[in-house]
């Protein structure tokens, strides 16, 4: 258990002194590797907020997250007994404007700020800026130039970079594909997906796009006026109940698939869940 | 009778290794509704400032219902023009609501009387007119772009042009705009979406595809939304039902019925 | 950031707030003038009671105004403590002959000590402060400790104290003022008010109204800019950055990556903003309507005209008394 949330709440105090309850007694447990979870919920759900907490960005105003072994309640900050800096360097989350992020000279130095800070070498994260630029989709020609003259889908690219060279554990992205055209979308997608796959991360992506959650989640959290209300398996998310309740957009694929089974009678024996799926799934049936 | 907006072999670049747009030629008639579909970088978003007289085009000549566009009729030419810009909080002026629903109506010296009016019927168009007196900081990005919509509505001009409106909102926030796009088009506006949302696309007259600054196709927005070569040069995808309608004629699976219902699907999409 | 009182408006309902911002700043430059014009202590004690009147009348909490010159403690306590001690003219009102010895020196430490260390358990710092300093001043007078090397000499004159008073007390005055101004007008109409007052600086070539919008523009974004700075913070800490610790060289680049961000944002904002702007045809230098007009009131007229009596009146004291 990486990251364990129990009986967290936090309540948020804005300016001209109004308080409003972002999280609501919220309990979870992610694991370390393995787990490709979205976050979903509409704007002011708290999703930003929960995920701040993964990170001990912000710690909870009643309750406990524990984060590798370290706990953080609302006493820990002000106690200053334990550091919150190292946690960041396992749980990496890249926000969503990378206009917040991005701030140095180069691309590359960029992307080597966030590994020195944590104590990687020069070298070392040279060369880690190198890798990781080429996992993003950019060629390693983009390093020497200024992050202020990319277009928005590299800047996105580039900020994900500089959290991917910080080598974390678990990587959390706060709505990665916002603003980019539905090709660089399917693009960056499979990036994370292949992190996933292949070095075995658990990656949590928070997105308005059902879709996304569809194609891609082995689970799915959805938060709703700062409540966890639903946490398990993305399919059975999209019932009629939890449509009808949650008002929840139906993901493309699965709004066709079920609307075939109903007026053309086809059965699916396994529901598709990529596009791919469904058309060679459909091809089978009618030829 | 002459078309709304005109645009006759307009390149614009910003340096002379990046050239925004290539010899573009383009007409809207009024009242139309007209999605300029295309990647980020294509040009779409130099197009709306082009318009509005904000970019100044290097070659070819624009016309606003029938003006030709230069540095006397620029003012003229804004009043028929309005243009709501994809980020909420960087086209929001006033301390409040009012304050910025009256700011267009200053500019072009309204009468207090007529702000007035003005400000409370367009806000309430847009249902905003309980959020009056809230300032930017209390509101969400769809509120804000539906105080920005206000604005525009309330110069009253003939033509609004949604420049990536809802890049920036959520799929509740992007219906509801979408919903005044279709309101504003029935009751005889001219609308120019300027998106890569497909879903956008499907409800317009015609599509004009851009590429690299240059249009590679222009059509009826039904002949356009099946056209995978085209949209995928473009990095946009077909929407579902369609990509599947696409991928049945391909391999020559004969079925009407199912083909009727895809092809009414996308466009309840 | 919830506790600062000068400069904020605090939502009320009294005469204060049905003035036109215009009158409130001319009667605050007229009354400010009145107060420089002062020169008795009399006078300035007179003066403060009005001042304390218009505050009953505007129904403006006195605990507020409390809290607002807070903050300003140390400076009041200060000039008051340098006029006494420096301040040698008059009569002489009270002396002590204090004897530094190692004992009395090291006594006087100790309690200096005691007070900083038990402090914050008290509730009356004010009064805890003085006591201190009673303590100290006591000891120090005391001939009980053996080895006096030295002596010197607490002494307080008449003018001294006067001064004293005088000057903490027109702080007082042009603090509180500025604090009603700001506390019963909103920023927009003081913004607005600003604007109609100084336009006729035109003639100088000062846009008054170019003047206003930008104020009133950079209001408007203040929350967003806290807002930003804040998230980009949080963005820059999940990159390791550490804002609660670092020496000089850390702070150093955690201020540059909280100021580039920030610095960018903004530019891009100014460029979006301006087109937006252009765009709803806002054209600098052509007039405009406005939706927010000011109305003058017979109540702003007897406010103006009581202001500017109040200034006669301090003129003529101080040339004819």
């Amino acid at each position: 258990m990486a990251i364990k949330f129990e009986r967290v709440s936090f309540q948020y105090t804005s300016m001209d002194n109004k308080g409003y309850l972002a999280l609501a007694d919220i309990n979870l447990s992610i694991n370390k590797t393995g787990e490709f979870i979205t976050l979903i919920g509409e704007t002011g759900s708290g999703k930003s907020t929960l995920a701040q907490h993964m990170n001990a960005l912000l710690q909870p105003t009643e309750g406990r997250v524990h984060i590798f072994g370290i706990t953080v309640d609302d006493k820990t900050k002000k106690q200053r007994k334990i550091k919150l800096n190292p946690i960041r360097k396992q749980v990496g989350l890249v926000f969503q404007f990378p206009e917040y992020q991005l701030f140095e000279e180069t691309v590359e130095k960029d992307i080597m700020f966030g590994p020195k800070n944590f104590g990687v070498s020069t070298e070392e994260a040279a060369k880690r800026a190198e890798k990781m630029i080429e996992v993003v989709g950019l060629d390693a020609s983009y390093l020497k130039r200024s992050p202020f003259n990319l277009s928005g889908g590299e800047k996105k690219r580039v900020s994900i970079a500089g959290i991917l060279a910080m080598e974390p554990d678990i990587l959390i992205l706060d709505e990665p594909t916002s603003g980019l055209d539905p090709i660089g979308r399917n693009a960056l997608l499979d990036v994370f997906y292949n992190i996933h796959t292949e070095l075995d991360k658990t990656v949590i992506i928070i997105t308005h796009d059902m879709n996304t959650v569809y194609e891609y989640a082995k689970r799915v959290m959805v938060m709703r006026e700062g409540v966890l209300v639903y946490d398990g398996d993305p399919v059975a998310l999209f019932s009629k109940s939890n449509i009808d309740r949650w008002n929840l957009d139906v993901p493309d694929i699965l709004g066709l698939t079920r609307d075939l089974e109903a007026k053309f009678d086809y059965k699916f024996t396994e529901p598709p869940r990529s596009r791919k799926a469904l058309f060679k799934a459909l091809e089978g049936m009618l030829k | 009778m002459h078309p709304m907006i005109e645009m006759t072999g307009v390149s614009f670049y910003y340096t002379k290794e990046i050239s925004a747009l290539k010899n573009v030629d383009l007409t809207i008639n009024k009242g139309e509704w007209i999605t300029i579909l295309g990647h980020n970088g294509s040009g779409k978003s130099t197009l709306s400032k082009l318009l509005v007289g904000l970019l100044k085009a290097k070659t070819g000549t624009i016309k606003v219902d029938g003006i030709t566009l230069n540095e006397e009729t620029v003012q003229d030419i804004r009043r028929k023009i309005g243009i709501v810009f994809q980020n909420p909080d960087n086209q929001f002026v006033g301390v409040t609501v009012r304050d910025d629903i009256a700011f267009g109506l200053e500019n072009i010296q309204i009468e207090r009387e007529e702000m007035l009016r003005r400000i409370d019927v367009f806000s309430k168009k847009v249902d905003m007119f309980d959020f009056l007196n809230k300032e930017p900081s209390q509101l969400s990005g769809g509120q804000k772009q539906r105080a920005a919509i206000a604005g525009i509505l309330a110069m009253e001009t003939d033509v609004i042009i949604f420049d990536e409106a809802t890049a920036m909102l959520d799929p509740k926030g992007r219906r509801k705009i979408l919903e005044y796009m279709r309101e504003l088009n029935r009751e005889g506006t001219t609308i120019i979406t300027i998106t890569h949302e497909m879903k956008e696309a499907v409800e317009s007259d015609r599509i004009i595809v851009l590429k690299n600054g240059e249009i590679l196709k222009e059509g009826s927005s039904q002949s356009i939304l099946k056209d995978k070569e085209t949209l995928e040069k473009s990095n946009l995808e077909l929407l579902l039902p369609l990509e599947m309608l696409y991928h049945l004629e391909s391999n020559k699976i004969e079925n009407e019925k199912l083909k009727q219902y895809l092809w009414q699907s996308s466009l309840n999409a | 950031m919830k506790n600062i009182v000068i400069g904020r408006y605090i939502p009320g309902n009294s005469f204060l707030y049905s003035l036109d911002p215009r009158t409130k700043i001319l009667a605050l430059l007229i009354l400010m003038i009145g107060v420089f014009v002062i020169d008795h202590i009399m006078h300035m004690v007179y003066a403060i009671a009005i001042i304390f009147l218009v505050l009953l009348l505007g129904k403006i909490s006195i605990k507020r105004i409390y809290l607002g010159l807070r903050p300003l403690l140390f400076l009041l306590i200060f000039t008051f403590t340098f006029q006494i001690i420096f301040n040698r003219h008059g009569e002489l009102l009270f002396e002590e002959t204090l004897y530094y010895s190692p004992v009395s020196i090291a006594l006087a430490a100790a309690i200096g000590i005691f007070w900083f260390f038990t402090k914050r358990f008290i509730k009356f710092r004010l009064l805890y402060f003085l006591m201190t300093l009673l303590a100290i001043g006591t000891v120090l007078s005391l001939t009980l400790f053996p080895g006096t090397f030295a002596t010197g000499r607490f002494a307080v004159y008449e003018e001294g104290l006067f001064m004293a008073l005088f000057i903490m007390l027109r702080l007082i005055i042009i603090v509180t003022l500025s604090t009603m101004l700001t506390m019963t007008t909103k920023p927009t109409d003081l913004n607005l008010g600003l604007e109609q007052i100084l336009a006729p600086l035109k003639i100088l070539r000062i846009n008054a109204e170019e003047i206003a919008m930008i104020i009133s523009i950079s209001l408007r974004y203040i929350p967003t800019l806290l807002d930003e700075a804040n998230k980009i913070m949080l963005a820059q800490a999940s990159r390791g950055v550490d804002f609660e610790e670092g020496k000089m060289k850390e702070k150093v680049v955690q201020i540059v990556s909280l100021l580039v961000p920030m610095f960018i944002i903004s530019f891009k904002r100014s460029d979006d903003l301006a087109n937006a702007m252009e765009a709803r045809s806002f054209a600098p230098g052509r007039p405009r309507t406005r939706l927010h007009v000011l109305t003058w009131k017979r109540l702003d007229s007897c406010v103006l005209a009581l202001s500017f009596l109040l200034l006669v009146t301090a003129i003529l004291s101080r040339v004819l008394l």
